[in-house]
């Protein structure tokens, strides 16, 4: 399928690319927040954070806009603060090396990358079975680090945080062993800080 | 200073018996000419080419082959067999010690110098490094005024030695500690080292080629210091090497080939050993704190279950067959050690002291009884659960340090066993070389293995009689330096012997036989209680017992504990 597509039928998306020059994921979520926010879609898109390698490595973002829906750079602009760039469509706002990290970003999006937010995602919480996250969402896959693809009736218990990644075109949400045969996903939204602690 | 050029020998005793480990490398470096090595080099560097390691006359790392074998020999010590067998006939000293530990100078510490060190001393450890964060506060304040609390606890504390270090940020890297022999200039160097090369210090921490050349700069000033003898003596292990994937196989590579003699390791395991123990009585975070996800500096090629803990040890070094052993595999000594990290103690009932003000102040206010245990803290005193044991030759701080450099290390959790000789000898000559030494010995010569277990004669500090439950002995080619320098992998390498060990109590006496040796190879030991195995992480056929991925939130360590020792090479001429 194409990834970019949702699960239902074929249309038009445009990608909003923004660099910011975020540090870590959670900042990149806390800015994609506000930038879909500011954006006023309906429901969920499906956004995501890419890492960026070039100069200091820092985490840039991509957010699918449905067709007829606008994007008002300045507006944008005044979420992400002037120190970001900015891509959509063929418009570049910002300093040139962030501009080139958002074009970075939306090269990859679909590709490679982590989903932050998604169709679905606000019911992903709590514990759910493996079968309603395929149900419910476009992830088409959840496969156990270092094992194989997770059978439906596991259950996975949330933390209120699901980020699975593109792989090969696939949506691919990993999950480890935690405690009374539940799976969790690998990424844990609140992990020890870095730097000067620990 | 040329790559592998750094081994200084000035601190070795005299001792014909063992080849200096960090030998080994530079002599398989062959971008290194003969002309630039010591004629003793030469000499051994000819028992590598004979053993076809080496291409003869090759100028460029990692061009080698066994088809290459043009040069002979020339070991004028080669007409000696007893001289092959390199005996090491000293009796060490075996020294457990923990070289990360954080005090009220950090600004994720608590306790005094004292408090660790009492506590350490009491739970048996002989040596102790204390490492405070490098941050602005600690490079202005931290550093000078931790130096008297240090030098106090020499003076109150007989029996173990106490290191002033600091734990580096290392520039586009994780962290490291760094530390240096006892002497007026200990303060003013390292203080120095922190002003000019710490990462956060320097708000180089992002993963730049800049900042990677930083942190060389930095290997490359404490080997000075030590040159120039502002310092009697200095070292730098890595710390935590998997947890963010932060550290890439090159930059390990880089820091160890720009001082080897200086960049000698990294931790096997992490401290934190605690932080995996399930809430509401523990932390119920990963264990060591292992519970973090890729990032933009992370090396993209690691996998996501590198920052994960196996069996309580880190990635790099749980993966047989792993970075590693793809390290030892290349000749180059790099060795392991398992410390506490210990910044705040788990069911610890003191707080920080009121009206702390670590910012302005640099330290945090003398702990105070709290009240209550706390059981959200993640860490275990120095000495109560990770040990890294040195063979010292004297108890004495230098000492210490080169049984570190040397690689006569072993570590352990949780008391497992309670001693570890581990001998690689030519059969019927003499008592071999012990860990981290090298075994020269002529082609065909038959090479054993024995290691000989002291189990655990008493309690651990949790109460209980650890049992061990079985011993593997892990092998791997010897194939000179890596064509890739982001290399992670050591194809060659795997389990080779399994020992069930149903005995308790007593001393353990194990032989590996290798055979008639015909190429070089390297060995390591492994031991666990067997609570917790399976397949490796690369699968069965090289690992079929190994360490099991630790559970998120629901890892008691007590309940997994394992030993590991540093390897021996075996160079066939």
């Amino acid at each position: 399928m194409d990834p970019r597509s949702g699960s239902g039928a074929p249309r038009v998306v445009r990608i909003l690319g923004v660099d910011a020059g975020s540090g870590s994921l959670a900042e990149a979520d806390h800015l994609l927040a506000s930038v879909v926010s500011g954006l006023g879609l309906a429901g969920d898109p499906v956004a995501a954070t890419h890492f960026v390698r070039a100069g200091a490595p820092h985490i840039a973002l991509t957010i699918e806009v449905p067709a007829g829906a606008e994007v008002d750079p300045a507006a944008v602009g005044s979420v992400t603060g002037p120190a970001a760039g900015l891509v959509w469509g063929d418009l570049r706002q910002g300093p040139e090396d962030r501009v080139e990290g958002a074009l970075a970003a939306r090269a990859e999006h679909g590709r490679s990358g982590r989903l932050a937010r998604f169709p679905g995602i606000s019911t992903l919480t709590g514990t759910v079975t493996v079968r309603e996250i395929l149900e419910r969402s476009p992830i088409t896959e959840v496969s156990v680090l270092m094992g194989a693809a997770a059978a439906p009736d596991t259950e996975v218990a949330t933390r209120d945080h699901v980020r699975p990644q593109w792989r090969d075109g696939a949506v691919v949400l990993v999950v480890q062993p935690v405690s009374d045969g539940k799976v969790a996903p690998f990424e844990v939204p609140n992990p020890t800080p870095c730097c000067a602690q620990h | 200073m040329g790559i592998g050029h750094g081994h200084h020998h000035h601190h070795h005793h005299d001792d014909h018996s063992q080849e200096g480990p960090a030998d080994v490398a530079h002599l398989l470096d062959t971008s290194i000419a003969d002309s630039d090595l010591s004629p003793a080099d030469v000499s051994r560097r000819g028992v590598l080419r004979s053993a076809g390691i080496i291409g003869a006359g090759v100028a460029t790392a990692g061009v080698l082959g066994a088809g290459s074998a043009a040069a002979s020999g020339g070991d004028d010590r080669s007409a000696d067999p007893a001289a092959r067998s390199r005996n090491d006939d000293a009796d060490y000293l075996w020294l457990a010690g923990d070289h990360h530990i954080h005090t009220q100078y950090s600004p994720d510490g608590q306790y005094r110098v004292i408090d660790h060190v009492r506590h350490g001393n009491a739970f048996g450890l002989g040596w102790m490094v204390i490492t405070d964060h490098g941050s602005a506060q600690h490079a202005k304040i931290g550093v000078e005024k931790v130096n008297p609390d240090i030098r106090a606890a020499r003076e109150v504390v007989n029996g173990t030695l106490v290191f002033q270090g600091l734990e580096w940020n290392i520039p586009a890297a994780e962290h490291g500690t760094v530390f240096v022999h006892p002497g007026d200039n200990e303060v003013a160097v390292l203080k120095e080292f922190e002003n000019s090369f710490d990462g956060v210090v320097n708000n180089a921490t992002a993963s730049t080629p800049a900042n990677e050349a930083l942190a060389l700069a930095g290997v490359n000033y404490l080997a000075d210091a030590v040159t120039r003898k502002r310092v009697r003596d200095a070292l730098f292990l890595a710390n935590h090497p998997a947890r963010k994937g932060l550290d890439s196989p090159h930059e390990i590579r880089g820091w160890r080939d720009a001082a080897p003699h200086i960049a000698v390791g990294f931790e096997g395991a992490p401290g934190h050993q605690a932080a995996g123990l399930p809430a509401p009585s523990g932390p119920g975070s990963g264990r060591g704190y292992y519970d973090n996800s890729p990032n933009a500096s992370s090396f993209p090629g690691y996998p996501l279950e590198s920052y994960r803990t196996f069996g309580g040890f880190d990635w790099m070094t749980a993966t047989v067959g792993g970075l590693w052993d793809s390290l030892l595999a290349e000749g180059k000594p790099w060795w392991i050690t398992a410390n506490s990290d210990s910044h705040q103690v788990y069911g610890d009932t003191s707080v920080r002291g009121a009206g702390s003000d670590f910012n302005n102040n640099g330290f945090y206010n003398a702990p105070e009884h709290g009240g209550k245990p706390d059981l959200t803290l993640g860490d275990f005193w120095p000495g109560f659960y990770s040990r890294t044991h040195v063979g010292a030759r004297e108890f004495d701080y230098a000492a210490v340090m080169s049984a570190l450099r040397d690689g006569r290390v072993w570590v352990d959790h949780g008391g497992l066993i309670d001693t570890l000789d581990v001998r690689a000898r030519v059969r019927g000559r003499g008592r071999g070389v012990t860990l981290g030494g090298v075994l020269t010995c002529k082609r065909g010569d038959r090479v054993q293995l024995t290691m000989v277990i002291d189990l655990a004669a008493g309690p651990n500090w949790a109460q209980f009689v650890p049992q061990l439950a079985r011993v593997d002995v892990i092998q791997g080619d010897v194939t000179g330096p890596a064509g890739d320098r982001d290399a992670f992998k050591a194809p060659n390498t795997r389990v080779v012997k399994s020992f069930d060990i149903d005995q308790k109590g007593g001393s353990v006496h194990l032989t590996y036989e290798l055979g008639a040796v015909d190429r070089p190879v390297y060995l390591r030991v492994r031991g666990t209680d067997g609570n917790r195995t399976g397949a490796g992480a690369l699968g069965a056929s090289i690992d079929p017992n190994g360490p099991q991925m630790d559970v998120l939130g629901s890892a008691d360590p007590w309940k997994d504990l394992w030993f590991y020792g540093n390897p021996i090479w075996v160079l066939p001429s």
